[in-house]
């Protein structure tokens, strides 16, 4: 946890009604100055809501928000120390890119010439010197994005806030501008919040992630750790390709081990400091990268878990292969692999297979 | 760049150590003195604009909704030499419904009611082919076409028809030498038949309007799907315009059926001797300095009117009409 | 023009019809113009072009004065009314009511100007009286006349009259608009006012335009209700009444509706003219970038 004085943005059991719905529900969560932070979450969930009300353009209905030790929530946008970046739509069509991004510095009736070089210098950082008399409607939609981010970052805010801001681009053009965004933010060095609901977006460019689903905030850590170590069954079905089976504690041994009923099967799993009580429901995942297809007549050894289950169809993405196979209950499994040279593995549909994976990584949910 | 205490307004914000500005409004100077008052009490400006956007609903209330609201009651009041006094009497409706006037305001509304249709039959097309068959940028400059006439004073419209339809107006006179007719024909004008040309010409715009409006309502992708499938022209017409711009086309129905009863100048320019409609009835009952009267005569339109509205928003959801604009 | 299978004769056909229509609409002025410029009037056998009855209205006196009543009722019509429904057209964006607002300001579509004229003139009346009540109870006379029927009260029905007209073309107009517009402005530093005026008028500019033209022609025809609202002094379209009504169409009434009529058209043709220019190069860019297929 980021130490006092260096908390960019605190909220305070946060709290959203929209008559009815609820779409955030008492929120706490510390983001460190400097970092950049992600909210990471499905359509819906609220982590929009929630950056929208740490900008100041909705009201909460309880709760507080510090940005910088300073209690805001009275507060609209333009009496914040942060500043957005939009989906779309966002830059003013009647100003040309230089007027669009020198806009909040003439409001501050900074002088003319100033103005000019804050805003050539800004343009340089992201890219786009020379494009200062082009109009919205002549650039691409990177560019936009672009010059959108260099509109804010003149500003000098502290906490730059950034709603879906990839979204409206395509696949390759993303993965480009989070690199950029990365490198713009160590570059500058201030706080960004990023929303989005696409979690390779959030990886690549994330410090510090944090799951919204449901109106509240379900898990927080580094990317690494919510990939390999998701706490959640929510987080373990979101983030990454993972396989999530769900049934009851049969057992729990001296040395953290859970035995667990499927059903049709049981598991075994390390609980990881979790205690569940028998006859609980919990759900346990692993990643499908570390699932393989074994033999069909091996028996579980020492360490391993073992499913039975018929072969579906074989998946080709380039890097890797992907298997799916039905288990007894009608789920659909995956197994991934970096696809190999090879032309397949010749195994037919409905053919009957055994998949399997270490218990060591089978992880545990109890919620 | 100084700091400079602006800005952040009461919220007791301690200074961190940093020479860039605390948030967005620092060096504002006094350009406007009072947008720099809104940034230093946020609060105040939310309840200006509170007022403000007070001020068109409490005008609306104050002289529109209240003055028709209290025309029910003056209904009710005594007549007097030149004014009316407080009271509460039925004279004015019994006088009115056992009058012929009664008479004059129903066939009135069945003139009004003719005419919607024949508005609608010839101006709902239009509608529907401006939406369906002209580019989007250039829809709504052809809608302005339909405002030219609606320029032009409506009276000076009205009026115009006389020379127009009268005995020896132009059209009669083309139609007789073209041979089409051998006599003029009379019944164009000074009839409930010229009232109702009056209105449909007058009032036609607004079927394409709100035709217009009502057809936002049906996207394009609709007509690809039903060509897909091979709907007919009818069938398209009746299962798919018709339901979807149904509220639009009611509302547009409503307006001119209102106005063919309210306004006055129609029977009076065009209907001959004791053409009357509601509009009418009521100007001359003011005068003859009748205001009771005429208040209960508005009293009875109004409550069609809102008859008319309540049976159209139980049967078509009238707020539809307002997705365009939202 | 033409992007699928749908015929072209069709296409053409009902253009056609519609050009007709426009035209069937129109052709009683366009007659009336036509009489306006004959020397002998109406139903003469001879025509003879002359500009003469148009020289005899523009030096009757009181045709002029009536004219001036109406335009600086226009004109104060106009200043009220658009910043008044802009402000409605706002409200009803945000308010949590959006039913009754709509409602309230489309309600005088619905009633006719007769209906609207004398229950306003009731009102006015009453109010009048009810003041002056007021005042001898005090025993002053402050309170004497406010409510007289005269420019206040022709003023009031006309704003009412054309509310709903400039409420409907605003809120069209500012529909196009988008509100991120006014969150990116607030986020860069801006007030409300200065997101406004900064950001969001400069897009509205034509609808806000329109609405002013529009409120001006409105006025400058409306009869009804300010006729029953005007009191002592004439309009100029009481004047043209009262003549057409007293004296039936007179040379002078054919002369003095064309005028009338050339000016609206003027103004309307060259809105279409202007709309024309503005939007035929932008707008076709603009959608070609934002949205190839072409599926709005």
């Amino acid at each position: 946890m980021p130490e006092k004085n260096d908390i960019a943005v605190e909220v305070k059991g946060l709290s959203k009604n929209y008559g009815d719905v609820r779409a955030l529900k008492s929120i706490d969560l510390q983001i460190g100055a400097g970092e950049y932070f992600v909210l990471l979450g499905p359509s819906g969930g609220g982590k929009t809501t929630l950056l929208r009300l740490i900008g100041g353009f909705i009201r909460p209905t309880a709760g507080e928000i510090f940005l910088h030790s300073a209690e805001v929530s009275h507060l609209p946008p333009n009496g914040r120390p942060t500043s957005m970046v939009f989906q779309s739509f966002a830059l003013f069509p009647h100003m040309n890119v230089q007027t669009n991004v020198g806009y909040g510095l003439r409001l501050r009736n900074m002088p003319k010439v100033e103005i000019r070089e804050r805003v050539d210098a800004m343009l340089e950082m992201v890219g786009l010197t020379g494009y200062g008399e082009r109009m919205p409607h002549e650039l691409s939609g990177g560019q936009q994005q672009r010059v959108q981010l260099a509109r804010s970052l003149v500003l000098e805010v502290k906490i730059l806030l950034l709603d879906e801001p990839l979204a409206a681009l395509d696949a390759k053009l993303r993965k480009e501008m989070c690199i950029e965004l990365k490198r713009i933010q160590e570059k500058v060095g201030i706080t960004f919040i990023h929303v989005t609901h696409n979690q390779e977006e959030a990886m690549t460019v994330a410090d510090d992630l944090a799951i919204i689903s449901g109106g509240k905030l379900l898990e927080r850590g580094k990317a690494r750790d919510l990939y390999e170590n998701p706490i959640h069954r929510f987080t373990a079905e979101f983030i990454g390709e993972n396989n999530v089976f769900d049934g009851h504690v049969t057992a729990v041994d001296g040395e953290g081990h859970v035995m667990v009923d499927l059903g049709y099967t049981n598991l075994t799993v390390h609980g990881r400091d979790q205690m569940p009580g028998v006859g609980d429901k919990v759900s346990i995942s692993v990643r499908s990268e570390l699932v393989q297809l074994v033999d069909g007549n091996a028996m579980a050894a020492q360490g391993q878990e073992i499913l039975s289950g018929t072969h579906r169809e074989t998946v080709y993405l380039g890097l890797t292969t992907s298997e799916l196979v039905r288990l007894p209950n009608g789920q659909e499994l995956l197994v991934r692999q970096l696809s190999d040279g090879s032309g397949g593995n010749g195994i037919k549909v409905d053919e009957a297979v055994q998949i399997s994976w270490r218990t060591v990584d089978g992880r545990l949910h109890v919620s | 760049m100084g700091e400079s205490p602006g800005g952040l307004g009461k919220s007791g914000l301690t200074n961190p150590v940093s020479t860039s500005p605390k948030n967005k409004n620092e060096g504002r100077g006094g350009r406007n003195p009072a947008s720099s008052l809104f940034v230093r009490y946020p609060r105040l400006g939310d309840t200006a604009g509170k007022i403000l956007f007070a001020v068109p609903v409490a005008f609306m209330c104050l002289f529109f909704a209240l003055p028709l609201a209290l025309t029910y009651v003056w209904s009710f009041f005594e007549r007097t030499m030149f004014w009316m006094k407080p009271g509460f009497t039925l004279f004015s409706y019994h006088n009115f419904f056992t009058s012929a006037r009664l008479e004059n305001f129903l066939a009135s509304m069945g003139h009004s009611s003719i005419s919607v249709i024949v508005a609608f039959i010839f101006g709902f097309p239009i509608a529907v082919f401006i939406r369906r068959r002209i580019p989007q940028v250039a829809q709504h400059r052809v809608i302005l076409l339909f405002i030219l006439p609606f320029a032009v004073s409506e009276i000076i419209r009205i009026f115009a028809l006389r020379p127009f339809l009268q005995r020896n107006g132009l059209v009669n006179n083309i139609l007789l030498e073209l041979g089409v007719i051998s006599e003029p024909i009379t019944a164009i004008l000074y009839t409930p038949m010229g009232v109702i040309i009056g209105e449909v010409l007058s009032f036609l715009p607004f079927i394409v309007f709100a035709g217009f409006l009502a057809m936002e309502a049906v996207p394009k992708y609709v007509f690809e799907i039903c060509e897909d499938l091979g709907a007919s022209q009818y069938r398209v017409f009746v299962d798919v315009i018709l339901p979807l711009a149904a509220p639009g086309i009611f509302a547009g129905s409503v307006f001119i059926f209102v106005n063919g009863l309210g306004v006055a100048l129609l029977p009076n320019i065009l209907g001959g001797p004791g053409a009357v409609n509601a509009g009418l009835i009521a100007t001359q009952a003011i005068t003859a300095l009748d205001f009771p009267l005429a208040m209960a005569v508005n009293a009875i339109m109004m409550t069609t009117l809102l008859g008319l509205l309540y049976i159209g928003h139980k049967l078509f959801d009238l707020t539809k009409i307002l997705s365009p604009m939202s | 023009m033409q992007d699928d299978y749908s015929s072209l004769w069709g296409y053409r056909l009902k253009w056609l019809y519609t050009l007709l229509v426009v035209f069937t609409l129109m052709a009683p002025v366009f007659y009336v113009m036509y009489i306006s410029f004959n020397e002998n009037g109406f139903g003469a056998r001879d025509y003879v072009f002359t500009l003469d009855w148009y020289v005899v209205i523009f030096s009757d006196l009181l045709l002029l004065e009536s004219f001036l009543n109406t335009l600086v009722l226009a004109t104060i019509t106009v200043v009220v009314v658009v910043p008044m429904g802009l402000v409605a057209a706002k409200h009803y964006k945000i308010t949590r009511y959006p039913l009754a607002v709509v409602s309230l300001m489309l309600s005088p579509l619905f009633v006719p100007a007769d209906i609207l004229g004398s229950a306003l003139l009731v009102f006015f009346k009453n109010l009048n009286k009810t003041f002056t009540l007021l005042g001898e109870s005090f025993s002053v006379n402050w309170f004497d006349n406010w409510f007289d029927l005269g420019y206040f009260s022709a003023i009031v029905g006309l704003i009412i009259y054309t509310l709903p007209y400039v409420f409907v073309v605003i809120l069209i107009t500012m529909a196009r608009y988008k509100d991120q517009q006014t969150e990116a402005a607030r986020s860069c530093g801006a007030t409300a006012w200065q997101a406004f005026w900064h950001v969001e008028f400069p897009q509205i500019r034509a609808g806000i335009f329109s609405a002013c033209s529009f409120t001006i022609i409105l006025t400058f025809n409306e009869y009804t209700r300010t006729s029953l609202l005007k009191g002592g002094y004439d309009t100029f379209t009481s004047v043209l009444v009262s003549q057409m009504l007293n004296e039936g169409m007179s040379e002078q009434s054919y002369a003095m509706s064309a005028m009338v009529s050339y000016i609206a058209i003027a103004i309307i043709g060259s809105i279409i003219l202007l709309t024309l220019v503005r939007s035929e190069r932008l707008e076709q860019v603009a959608r070609a970038k934002a949205d190839p297929m072409g599926a709005t």
